[in-house]
């Protein structure tokens, strides 16, 4: 398409003289460009709605080829049911190896019906690809930075999610067929979509003495009468039948297991932390990613993306890891976080166990914990965003449906003759609401979010080599001192790394001289070094903190035209010659 | 057996094959590497078909096979099973050799009536060799003991992966010890044994004027010796509870290696009818049971036996005791990521483990048991007395990184304290298969027991019937009854057509029925017609009864 309006364009251009400058090629178009957004993208793509796995695959596919130097797709791994766990590599390829590169990582849709973190993530590379070239400080980030992008890892349920009748809470598992009761037989008691509707909605049956009744203004709302007050209805729960004859409803539904709970960091078992599975990364879209970035030490970062309730999460996911996450780190999280709180309104920077709830083995603890990486999981849509107040009330989802939303979001009451249950009503918010964010609102939610992943890849380090300055110490010996500065938020290791030596230590080596010694200078002004007596050339640091400078110093006694090179699994790897 | 031995009978006669003879020799007298105990695997399946199913759960990297042979007949997979697991650390050889050969005694009894019962209504899984790339040490021209596999690993975490290794510095093809002469060591020599290195006891007025290391060379110079050898992950430091990250053959996450992914899998979704793990290894939980400790066992990360399941524990060592004595134990604590504790905790099933053989006593002239304040001097002492050759004297050596100094190598040989001579195994190998089967006589087993059909009006029949544990076993460990992974006991009833279930559970279930203890259940039932009862779970079988109502 860029191409066609170009040639047009150039022919329109030599028309006028060349008064025109190329960049503005959509004014021919019809459009005038709005700030901050790509005017004319190469690659077609509308974030009003939610994409299948055929939709990801074409999508991402259609932007790896329109931008072959930015942008890569591979498949980290086959999910359960054998579909390709599609991953957008989005880096500079002409400048550097983006696996050497500081880098982020960022995944959506681990919970399969937390569908829309799939958007944020193809966003983020299309909105990269698209800016590369336009805009200055995309363009330095993608010759600096990496980004790893996996739209979903839980390709087989978001597919489960948006084909067969579901809530939007369900599936939340994989696909792996699990007997959840234990009665030898395999999700034979699922959900009903009784009313085919494609979503499963709630039952009602209507009962003199019952406890609920309907809202006078939203006759859709069941409201729960006072104690002392007889209501109109019984409330049923889930739209469903007792398939398998047991006295029980909708008890083995498809999987079940909570993909978050397959972690290796502090992993426990399901009588511990419900929803684990056999072991850590025993499900296999899980450990594709673990694979992945166990290859891959220059993550520095990571973005899981979940839903709903406006959170930045960070861990710890337990209060027994509260000394795991130490106070260096702390500000670290804390720096970035509070800046979502400003990008996202309505968005609450919160630690998981001490503000949301217990998670034993989920992704972020593993992220930190065994690779020492920043990470955060946002919770996508929060009710703040239907009328953007913080004054909420337990009818704003009636309203906002009727007045916004036309009542498309639900489906009204409709009688149902049930066969345990007898005359009911079927009816409630379908599954696209109340956890997914409405179309009108969803390209903004996936620019906030992806503009918060962006702040926290620019933090990831960067290392500059300031000074290599020389002092001839006489005899034939000279000392040379170079001063390497981490010019972003993010240290080279984690404090849990440098515990722990999760990576190797940064190296400062010198190339091009005779080396008779080497050292850390650890206060320039008064001379105190610390002698590296093994290896000399290449000087080993634990660390390069955060907005900090290091200096090291070597005692060469030949080579005038040599090179200071820096190399850091996290940091990236930069030289500097004399 | 036989007929190998006939086929050396034949060879020598023909006076042919010189090689394999020598080597067939050997199998008798020593213990079995890995291709011999695959090929006593096969040779046991090919035995005993109708019995056995050899599998391998997984390939190590370096392509070994992790054998299970499962042995039992019928619905295997719904009679209460045990499973028998060596080599998980790979430097225990002892284990695999008992493993294997509780497989090897078990069969040779397949044919009697007593055997034929028993794999009718219980299944073995027999592991015997869990980390074949570490126990292939003990068969290599250079011996140490090692129990890491053969993955690269950075143990030392310096950015290298396996730049430090051990040297055989006098050629002996064992590597042991290093004592260098040194002001700064803190080794002296044992008062009694001057074979035996101690640290020094400063109070004492003992400075110590020896450094300790291991046979070799600081290869990377980072003046850590041999802190980064060949290979790998230990696999009884692999598994998921209390997983040691960060440490020297741990890996970097837990359950990390085919191996032990092998031996999860399969226990968890092959073996589900698994209520008890005996291993082979260094923790010990049967000649000396574990002791409860309410701290750790009421804390949200189970950390303690549940206190019925340290009562199973009691009794099983009582069991073990009897059967087996091998005088007082050394230390045999639970360690980080091992087996046993992984049984335990994460799988829910009873779980216990032992060395299989320690340092017998060794009694004075007036034969009481002598004291030792030392396990190597003790150790030196019985092997003293049965002319064990498994001491490597002090020698000097030249060695590079100590120019000016004297550096002597010796010490115990590697896998003298827990591989007994060769001679010693078989009776080992017998009172150990003898205990294995009395645990296996306890299994949980659940019968339907005082069925009572009774009338119960015009066209009503009232069923009534005890859902019973004949076992020793409770159904289900106490923790295990928490774990999901356990199956609860099913009580389930059929009705034929026309049969209308007027009272009464068409499933239920119970998390554990005690040893000896039932649950009662009771049905009314309107109609005529067959009715089928059936109670049960694969770790205690399924008992089932048939009536017709007329």
């Amino acid at each position: 398409m860029k191409n066609i309006r170009y040639t047009l364009l150039t022919a329109f251009v030599f028309g006028l003289m060349f008064t025109s400058n190329p960049a503005k090629a959509q004014l021919t178009d019809g459009v005038f460009p709005a700030a901050g957004t790509p005017s004319n993208p190469k690659v077609e793509a509308t974030w009003n709605h939610y994409y299948n796995y055929k939709g990801i695959s074409e999508l991402t596919e259609r932007i790896a080829k329109a931008y072959p130097d930015l942008a890569k797709r591979t498949s980290i791994g086959k999910s359960y049911e054998g579909k390709d766990i599609w991953m957008l590599t989005v880096s500079n390829f002409k400048n550097g190896d983006p696996d050497r590169k500081p880098a982020i990582y960022i995944d959506g849709n681990i919970h399969s019906n937390e569908i829309q973190g799939t958007e944020m993530a193809m966003y983020t590379a299309w909105y990269l690809t698209e800016s590369f070239g336009d805009v200055k400080f995309i363009t330095e980030l993608l010759n600096d930075k990496t980004f790893y992008i996996v739209p979903t890892i839980n390709p087989d349920a978001r597919e489960h999610y948006m084909t067969e009748p579901n809530t939007g809470s369900s599936p939340r598992s994989g696909l792996k067929p699990i007997d959840d009761d234990g009665d030898g037989l395999i999700d034979e008691d699922q959900p009903d979509d009784l009313d085919g509707n494609g979503s499963i909605t709630q039952m009602r049956r209507k009962n003199p003495r019952g406890r609920f009744r309907a809202h006078p203004t939203y006759p859709n709302m069941m409201v729960r009468v006072p104690d002392d007050e007889f209501g109109d209805y019984d409330y049923l729960g889930s739209e469903g039948i007792d398939n398998d004859n047991d006295g029980r409803i909708n008890e083995d539904r498809v999987g079940y297991y909570d993909p978050n709970r397959d972690w290796g960091w502090n992993w426990q078992p399901n009588h511990i932390q419900g929803g684990a599975h056999k072991y850590p990364f025993s499900l296999p879209e899980t450990r594709a990613v673990m694979d992945f970035v166990m290859e891959r030490p220059n993550i520095a970062a990571a973005q899981s993306y979940h839903n709903s309730g406006g959170m930045i999460l960070r861990g710890p996911g337990v209060a027994e890891d509260i000394s795991t996450y130490n106070r260096q780190d702390v500000q670290v999280y804390d720096a970035i976080g509070e800046m979502g709180e400003r990008l996202i309104p309505g968005y609450r920077y919160f630690v998981v166990y001490d503000d949301l709830y217990d998670v034993f083995g989920g992704e972020l603890d593993w992220f930190y914990g065994v690779r020492g990486v920043f990470t955060y999981s946002n919770e996508l849509w929060t009710s703040y965003e239907m009328f953007q107040s913080n004054d909420r009330a337990a009818t704003d989802s009636y309203e906002f449906n009727k007045y916004l939303l036309f009542g498309d979001a639900m489906q009204e009451w409709t009688e149902y003759d049930h066969p345990q249950y007898g005359k009911i009503e079927i009816g409630g918010f379908k599954k696209n609401f109340g956890r997914a964010h409405p179309g009108f609102l969803l390209e903004q939610g996936a620019h906030r979010n992806m503009a918060f992943t962006i702040y926290h890849a620019y933090h990831t380090p960067k290392l500059e080599i300031d000074e290599i300055s020389e002092k001839n110490l006489g005899g034939g010996l000279r000392e040379v001192t170079a001063v390497i500065t981490n010019s972003r938020l993010m240290p080279t290791h984690a404090s849990i790394d440098v515990n722990n030596n999760i990576m190797p230590p940064d190296i400062i080596s010198i190339e091009g001289a005779t080396v008779e010694a080497g050292m850390v200078v650890t206060n320039r002004d008064l001379n105190q070094t610390t002698e590296q007596k093994n290896r000399p050339n290449r000087i080993e640091l634990a660390n390069i903190p955060g907005m900090s400078s290091v200096t090291v110093r070597w005692i060469i006694s030949g080579g005038s035209n040599y090179t200071v090179k820096v190399d850091s699994q996290k940091g990236g790897v930069i030289s500097k010659r004399k | 057996m036989n007929i190998s031995v006939k086929i050396l009978g034949l060879c020598c006669l023909i006076g042919m094959m010189s090689v394999p003879i020598s080597t067939q020799a050997q199998n008798d007298n020593n213990y079995r590497s890995y291709s011999e105990i695959t090929s006593s695997m096969k040779a046991l399946n090919n035995a005993h078909k109708n019995v056995t199913d050899l599998k391998s759960v997984a390939k190590t990297s370096s392509g070994k096979d992790i054998w299970v042979l499962t042995i039992g007949s019928g619905d295997v997979k719904n009679h209460p099973g045990i499973a028998v697991i060596g080599g998980a650390k790979g430097s225990h050889i002892l284990g695999s050799e008992l493993t294997l050969k509780f497989a090897e005694q078990l069969l040779a009894t397949a044919n009697t009536e007593e055997t034929k019962a028993l794999l009718a209504s219980t299944t073995f899984y027999v592991f015997p060799q869990v980390n074949p790339d570490a126990s292939a040490q003990y068969f290599a021209d250079l011996k140490y003991e090692r129990d890491g596999n053969a993955t690269s690993t950075d143990a030392d975490r310096d950015g290298f992966t396996d730049e430090d290794g051990f040297e055989d510095l006098n050629g002996d093809g064992f590597i042991t010890m290093m004592r260098v002469e040194n002001k700064t060591g803190n080794w002296t020599v044992h008062k009694d044994d001057a074979r035996v290195m101690v640290k020094s006891d400063i109070a004492g007025g003992n400075k110590g004027a020896y450094m300790l290391l291991t046979e070799g060379r600081d290869n990377d110079k980072d003046g850590d010796f041999n802190e980064d050898g060949e290979g790998g992950v230990n696999i009884n430091q692999n598994f998921t509870f209390d997983f040691p990250y960060f440490k020297p053959g741990s890996s970097e996450n837990p359950a990390s290696e085919n191996e032990t992914r092998g031996v999860l899998d399969f226990l968890f979704e092959e073996a589900r009818n698994t209520f008890a793990v005996i291993s082979f290894g260094p923790e010990n939980n049967l000649s000396t049971p574990l002791k409860y400790n309410r701290g750790a066992a009421s804390k949200r990360v189970v950390s303690g036996w549940l206190s019925d399941d340290i009562d199973v524990n009691k009794m099983v060592s009582d069991i073990y005791n009897e059967t087996i004595s091998l005088g007082k134990a050394p230390s045999g604590d639970p360690q980080q990521g091992d087996l046993l504790q992984w049984a335990y905790y994460h799988y829910g099933r009873y779980s216990f483990s032992t060395p299989g053989w320690w340092t017998p006593e060794v009694n004075d002239e007036d034969g009481k048991a002598k004291k030792f304040d030392n396990d190597h001097a003790k150790y030196l002492g019985w092997a003293d007395s049965e002319n064990q050759n498994s001491f490597v004297n002090w020698t000097e050596v030249d060695h590079p990184d100590f120019p000016n100094s004297k550096v002597e190598v010796g010490g115990l040989k590697p896998f003298a304290l827990t591989t007994p001579p060769y001679s010693m195994v078989s009776d080992l190998a017998q009172s150990h298969t003898d205990f294995i089967l009395k645990i296996a006589e306890m299994k949980p087993s659940v019968e339907l027991a005082n069925f009572k059909v009774e009338s119960a009006g015009k066209n009503l029949t009232r069923i009534t019937v005890d859902v019973y544990n004949g076992g020793s076993f409770p159904t289900a460990s106490e923790l295990g009854q928490r774990n999901n992974w356990v199956r609860r006991v099913i009580t389930q009833i059929k009705l034929g057509n026309n049969m209308n279930l007027v009272s009464g559970d068409v499933q239920s279930f119970e998390r554990s029925i005690p040893a000896d203890g039932w649950v009662t259940k009771t049905w009314l039932i309107q109609g005529s017609g067959k009715v089928t009862v059936r109670a049960g779970s694969p770790m205690t079988g399924f008992s089932t009864k048939e009536q017709t109502i007329k």
